[in-house]
């Protein structure tokens, strides 16, 4: 973990609460924030509350980060103990559970007084709401993304994957790409079978939901018999890389199959590509996933990349809710946060922001343009025990992959095991 | 002379640790063990129902049961033997020994580290220096860590890799054994393998029933290398899921506190039973004469 006392204030201030004293000047409130994120990230969210602290000298923030993996641990354990950030970076996918278990605070409240948000769209909105009230803003709009080598694909004369194409068309390129490439060890694209996100889509533009309204799985053993042989089919015409390498990927971006060189498709989210292409010599580009049937919506939709969440057991919830609207819609802040946790929600940050942007940025911009009235809405959310069926969906992929088992059987006992981890969770 | 009662003062720190660090904790985890804990709600009783689930209708639990017991069969005996092969070959009181004594050592100290966990993903993944050293003889392997085939093998071998600290103490062992009794054995003319079998090893047993507890209970609670080497998945499909990491995955992946509190005392109850069974067979095969 690294603390970010910013300033000798912040610095004064910790340590008068780690003596256990009351500060003797006037500080209207000391702010714990906390998020995950490389270091890029920590720089702006760093400077970003420097300037806040600048603004308003009685307040003192000192910054917490961890990385992703730790992230949701250490946050549990925090919870446990009583002892929350003010102002928390949250997840779509965690949000539902900490604000049913009142970790966080409802900011419905706050809205128009302490907290700005007259520059978002109502369906920017709607991805931090939880049984009605809003617990969280968004930080950015992202939506899924296949990140790839545009120039490769373009080199052996199969196309640059320009919306739509179908998923039967997307198994045909990418076996032919990896063909015309010709390199032992180099395939078209890493191994989607695994990835919740991928079938999501997938399901999603069959008409069905991953998870219901009412917490089920929305796919049954013929979908999820399909699902896997299109990936085995994959495999066998070398559209995407074998299982042993795909086994490699740790879910992040510096074990995926693109940044090692196996592969010329990541499967990833459009926030991502900035994260990538610092990793890859390749010029990478976006891509929406695979379509369905002709005339259909795609089964991806924009979503916040991440949250600013406030804790139920915050001490100062009016301060807190200030510089949580300062992170998300003042200009000036969002000239240093730029499009780095994705598209701003605001619409005077996105405009204040769009013609410094570099290409990259651009590009990311342009994309959920272009995507938007493509997509779908957004989904009910995750239910309980949503991580443990997508952990198991990657394994199950694997058993397949592994031939351990048939695309029939794996389907089955994907099903019979999706049930009881919703049933138990 | 000191007084008694400073003696207890300067234990205290260690009083406080072990209470306060150990023991403390400790029973609370025996105590959340019959609860449902997920670390933002309270505990909430639930009996002995982890340990219903735990013994009735847990499959994964099974897989990783297994999968850790191979690893204790598998890992225990052959670190062992070649801790021993070594030793044995260093007594022998070849040039710079205390130079090669502290090299062999070197992988045991740097062993619970996540460095060589990295590393040996490293030696043995898809393209690793392995695979590169087989291709030199025309061999094409597979990627062992990422191999459901392979994947426990590599952590085999990683830990008896890490033979140091046994070879140390089997070192010590051979010392003891006075030379006189080697010099009657050849005057009586029994063989090196004869030597080995009726002079070295019975009279090794208290060492190597030391180190065998020692090793089977470091491997029963192995971690940090099927962690490292399957990213926390216990993958490719739980080929290295070892009962810690399930237990590890069930903390704090899925924040079933209690469930996990179950898990842990079973296995200090598994492990508790291991060695007591060493401890009741030992009679037969340790020799304490010497």
């Amino acid at each position: 973990m690294r603390l970010n006392s910013l300033t000798r204030r912040g610095l004064l201030a910790a340590s008068a609460a780690l003596a256990g004293t009351s500060s003797a000047h006037a500080e209207a409130a000391r702010l714990r924030l906390y998020w995950w994120g490389a270091t890029d990230r920590a720089e702006r969210t760093n400077k970003t509350s420097a300037l806040y602290m600048q603004q308003h000298p009685d307040i003192a923030i000192v910054g917490e980060t961890v990385g992703w993996g730790d992230y949701w641990t250490r946050l549990a354990t925090q919870a446990a103990g009583r002892n929350l950030p003010d102002l928390i970076q949250m997840d779509y996918g965690y949000i539902y559970e900490y604000a049913r278990r009142k970790a966080l605070l409802p900011l419905d409240g706050f809205v128009g007084k302490q907290l700005d948000l007259s520059g978002f769209t109502p369906s920017s909105i709607e991805g931090g709401k939880v049984d009605g009230k809003i617990y969280g803003i968004s930080l950015g709009l992202n939506s899924t993304s296949l990140v790839y080598d545009r120039e490769a694909f373009a080199k052996f004369g199969i196309g640059p994957l320009e919306w739509p194409v179908t998923w039967a068309e997307f198994a045909r390129r990418a076996a032919a790409f990896t063909k015309a490439a010709n390199k032992p060890g180099y395939f078209a694209s890493s191994d989607a079978g695994g990835s919740g996100p991928a079938l999501d889509v997938w399901l999603a533009e069959r008409g069905k939901l991953m998870f219901t309204a009412d917490g089920k799985f929305g796919g049954d053993a013929a979908d999820m018999s399909e699902w896997f042989s299109y990936w085995q089919d994959m495999r066998v015409a070398g559209g995407c890389v074998p299982p042993d390498a795909q086994a490699l990927d740790k879910a992040d971006i510096d074990s995926s199959m693109l940044t090692l060189g196996k592969a010329a498709v990541a499967w990833a989210n459009s926030n991502q590509l900035v994260g990538y292409q610092a990793l890859n010599k390749a010029k990478l580009d976006l891509a929406m996933y695979p379509a369905g049937a002709p005339g259909t919506k795609s089964g991806q939709y924009l979503k916040p990349s991440q949250l600013m969440s406030l804790a139920s057991t915050t001490k100062s919830p009016d301060e807190a809710a200030k510089l949580l609207s300062f992170f998300v819609a003042d200009v000036e802040a969002g000239k240093i946060l730029s499009v780095e946790r994705g598209i701003p929600g605001s619409k005077a940050v996105r405009t204040a922001i769009d013609p410094n942007l570099d290409p990259l940025g651009k590009r990311m911009s342009s994309y959920i343009a272009e995507i938007s009235d493509r997509v779908r809405d957004l989904p009910p959310p995750p239910p309980k025990g949503a991580g443990e069926v997508l952990a198991m969906l990657l394994r199950t992929n694997e058993t397949v992959g592994f031939k351990r088992a048939t695309t029939a059987d794996a389907a089955k006992s994907f099903v019979r095991e999706v049930g009881e981890i919703l049933a138990r969770a | 002379m000191m007084r008694p009662a400073a003696g207890h003062w300067f234990l205290l720190p260690w009083f406080l640790g072990f209470f306060g660090l150990t023991l403390g904790p400790a029973l609370a985890s025996l105590v959340l063990s019959f609860t449902a804990y997920d670390l933002i709600e309270p505990p909430r009783w639930v009996g002995v129902a982890n340990y219903v689930r735990i013994v009735t209708a847990d499959s994964k639990l099974a897989e990783s049961v297994r999968i850790t017991l191979l690893y204790v069969v598998l890992s225990v005996p052959f670190k062992l033997g070649f801790a021993l092969a070594v030793a044995m070959v260093l007594n022998r009181g070849i040039a710079g020994l205390s130079v090669y004594r502290a090299l062999f050592y070197l992988p045991s100290l740097l062993g619970a580290s996540v460095a060589v966990a990295v590393l040996w993903r490293q030696v043995f993944s898809g393209d690793g220096l392995l695979h590169q050293a087989l291709l030199l003889v025309g061999i094409h392997s597979p990627s062992f860590v990422s191999d459901p085939d392979y994947a426990i093998y590599t952590l085999v071998a990683l830990s008896v890799w890490q033979f140091g600290s046994p070879m140390i103490i089997f070192l010590a062992g051979l010392r003891q054994i006075p030379r006189d009794v080697y010099e009657a054995a050849s005057l009586d003319g029994a063989r090196r393998f004869q030597q080995f079998w009726r002079i070295t090893l019975p009279l090794l047993t208290p060492v190597l029933f030391f180190n065998l507890v020692v090793q089977t209970i470091d491997a029963f609670k192995a971690f940090t290398p099927a962690f490292i080497i399957s990213g926390g998945t216990g993958g490719p499909i739980n080929s290295t899921l070892f009962y810690t990491l399930y237990l590890y995955q069930e903390a704090f992946g899925y924040f079933r506190m209690g469930y996990a509190a179950a898990l842990a005392w079973l296995l200090v109850l598994a492990i508790a039973a291991v060695t007591a069974t060493a401890f009741l067979t030992a009679r037969r095969w340790v020799h304490y004469e010497a």
